[in-house]
């Protein structure tokens, strides 16, 4: 296993946009697998590969119910729509509040590069469209409804007894 | 992406804490809300109001389970067992979420929780639930009163039990039916240093609405503040938050200018801190209590209090202490109990709380009174109180104690308010009881020690 440095935002890796994967190359693979790992050890629920410096149409996504690996991804479908907090693993300790589709329908290769499509809803919806925009160059700290906020714990005044 | 917070699964685990495990609720909820505090407002209510609800409808909430599950509740795995619960308070008690959305979740969180298996048996029992929520068949007020109040109340039966042999069924419904109020909080008001009128002024001031209470021209109901510890009266030890039974412990034991006086389980300190103001400054209130941590905080309490004739002290109520001996002009017995005349206000000690560890409690009751008389002097007083309701740990105590201990009780009748008095506390004791009485349930007697 081997963990990948995650690129925070002001890098300006994170507003470029990213190339289509032509082959399945030994290097690539070994990036997918690698991502998985950061993923997780960074207990995220999805990581697109310019979050760890490669400009390549990759992502990955795990939202509890098992890994899902995407190369070269687009979204064919969307309909619906869903308020709700979003965080990502580039900008750490925010969040903010973003109004996605409900329901999406990607088409894309897994990484034997055979042709796959995911539908998901809510937070698989969600969390599609967030890495998904990655590989466009877009952070969805430009996409926030109001201000982003801390979600790292305050140290609160200890309560006096009553 | 960063994992979001999954509100339903929170609210499952603190519900595994509290019902598989030890934890009290106020506890577990506290920590989780502050672990989340980041969370909207909107969601951490969700969270509270799930959590408390589900917890105060479990045997209502099991009962209605069990009409739609073949496998009886206690043979389901926890998890299940737990996710069922708060989805059936979702159902049935909170409207505006759509049945659907309820049963989805609830299957969604059992698939991702490891019980692929489960899903159908957890969309199944859901659905029929939502489906025929309302045709459900109760137990009937008359002819399984017992039944009827445990399913009604989420009261369980051994408690009622109990309670149906002392009073009438009206009476226990009533008690029943407090516990579901909620009850404003009331504050004694520490007249020392400052008018009554002054307090009152400045609370009134920041938005509180204060409310006399019928028992003591001292203790006034308050609500419509935000943040109580925020208010300048109780940054100032104005007033104390305390409940009027409470208060009424150092009524009736009517301290005298310059009594000696020892708390034997005093923590919080509430009450020796309502004796060492009876007192003016004179006399002394020794605070005891056998945890270091409770010790050190009631110190705190009274030097913010700016109390003087009052120490807080390490010591255990259960072992005697050879230089208190024929020491005090009063004992105070406040003994730790089963607590169930405070259920209103933690809902989970009716499930905690059974027959073996109210056995065990009253040995303890029994260690305390028989070490702590020793302190009293012939002709003083030892007040004997608990937040309990029924006679095992209260009527039964007193008797216990009168068969073993040169003691007699004496009337409170004097110390009361009129509205309190009656045929027992002529007789030296009084049991309260919410819904009946403006205060929580709770159990107070004068005994006072025969000179030789």
């Amino acid at each position: 296993m081997a963990l990948r440095k995650i690129r925070e935002q002001g890098d300006e890796i994170l507003t470029k946009k990213c190339r289509e994967v032509k082959e399945m190359t030994p290097r690539l693979r070994e990036l997918v697998a690698d991502m998985l790992d950061t993923m997780y050890e960074a207990e995220g629920v999805g990581l697109a590969a310019p979050q760890v410096g490669v400009l390549k149409r990759i992502v990955v996504i795990d939202i509890g119910e098992g890994p899902i690996v995407l190369v070269n991804p687009r979204i064919t479908h969307q309909d619906g729509e869903q308020e709700g907090n979003e965080g990502c693993l580039s900008v750490p300790g925010k969040a903010g509040v973003v109004v996605r589709p409900n329901h999406v329908i990607v088409e894309a290769f897994n990484e034997e590069m055979k042709p796959v499509t995911v539908e998901g809803e809510e937070l698989l919806a969600r969390a599609l469209c967030h890495e998904l925009d990655h590989l466009e160059g877009v952070m969805y700290t430009s996409k926030v409804k109001g201000d982003l906020f801390d979600t790292r714990i305050e140290e609160e005044e200890s309560e006096e007894e009553a | 992406m960063t994992g979001t917070v999954n509100l339903r699964e929170v609210i499952l685990g603190i519900l595994m804490e509290v019902t598989e495990g030890e934890a009290y609720s106020h506890i577990v909820l506290r920590d989780t809300l502050e672990k989340y505090q980041y969370l909207p407002k909107r969601d951490r209510a969700f969270v509270s109001r799930v959590t408390e609800g589900t917890l105060e409808n479990l045997i209502q909430i099991d009962y209605i389970i069990e009409c739609f599950s073949k496998v009886p509740i206690h043979n389901m795995k926890p998890l299940i067992r737990n996710l069922l619960r708060m989805s059936i308070y979702q159902l049935k008690y909170m409207d505006a979420i759509p049945d659907s959305a309820v049963v989805n979740e609830a299957v969604r969180l059992a698939q991702k929780r490891g019980f692929y298996n489960l899903k159908g048996f957890v969309n199944g029992v859901l659905r029929a639930a939502a489906r025929e929520m309302d045709e459900i068949v109760y137990p009937s007020r008359t002819e399984d009163p017992v039944e009827y109040l445990s399913v009604s109340y989420s009261m369980p039966q051994w408690i009622l039990r109990k309670w149906l042999d002392q009073f009438s069924f009206e009476e226990v419904e009533r008690i029943c039916e407090s516990f579901r109020q909620e009850s404003p909080v009331t504050v004694r008001l520490r007249t020392d240093r400052v008018s009554r009128e002054e307090i009152i002024a400045s609370m009134k001031e920041e938005g509180c609405v204060v409310t006399q209470h019928p028992y003591l021209d001292y203790a006034v109901r308050i609500s419509g503040y935000n943040y109580l510890q925020a208010l300048t009266a109780f940054r100032q030890g104005w007033i104390y938050v305390q409940d009027v039974s409470s208060m009424l412990v150092a009524e009736i034991a009517a301290p005298n200018w310059g009594d000696y006086i020892i708390d034997v389980c005093a923590a919080p300190g509430g009450k020796s801190t309502h004796l060492a103001d009876k007192l003016k400054g004179s006399g002394y209130v020794e605070a005891r209590d056998k945890s270091e941590d409770k010790v050190e905080r009631m110190q705190e309490n009274i030097d913010r209090l700016g109390i003087i004739n009052m120490v807080a002290a390490l010591r255990d109520a259960a072992a005697f202490d050879q230089e208190s001996f024929h020491k005090a002009d009063i004992v105070l017995c406040d003994v730790p109990c089963s607590g169930l005349g405070v259920i209103g206000k933690k809902q989970d000690i009716r499930y905690r709380m059974n027959a073996t560890r109210q056995e065990e409690l009253i040995r303890i009751q029994r260690r305390i009174l028989s070490v702590s008389q020793n302190y009293v002097k012939p002709g003083g007083v030892l007040i004997y109180s608990t937040c309990t309701i029924g006679m095992d740990e209260n009527q039964m105590n007193l008797k216990y104690f009168l068969d073993n201990f040169p003691f007699h009780l004496e009337s409170i009748d004097r110390y009361l308010p009129e509205q309190l008095r009656c045929r027992t506390s002529a007789g030296g004791y009084l049991q309260l009881l919410p819904g009946i009485h403006e205060t929580d349930g709770f159990f107070l007697a004068r005994l006072k020690r025969n000179h030789e």
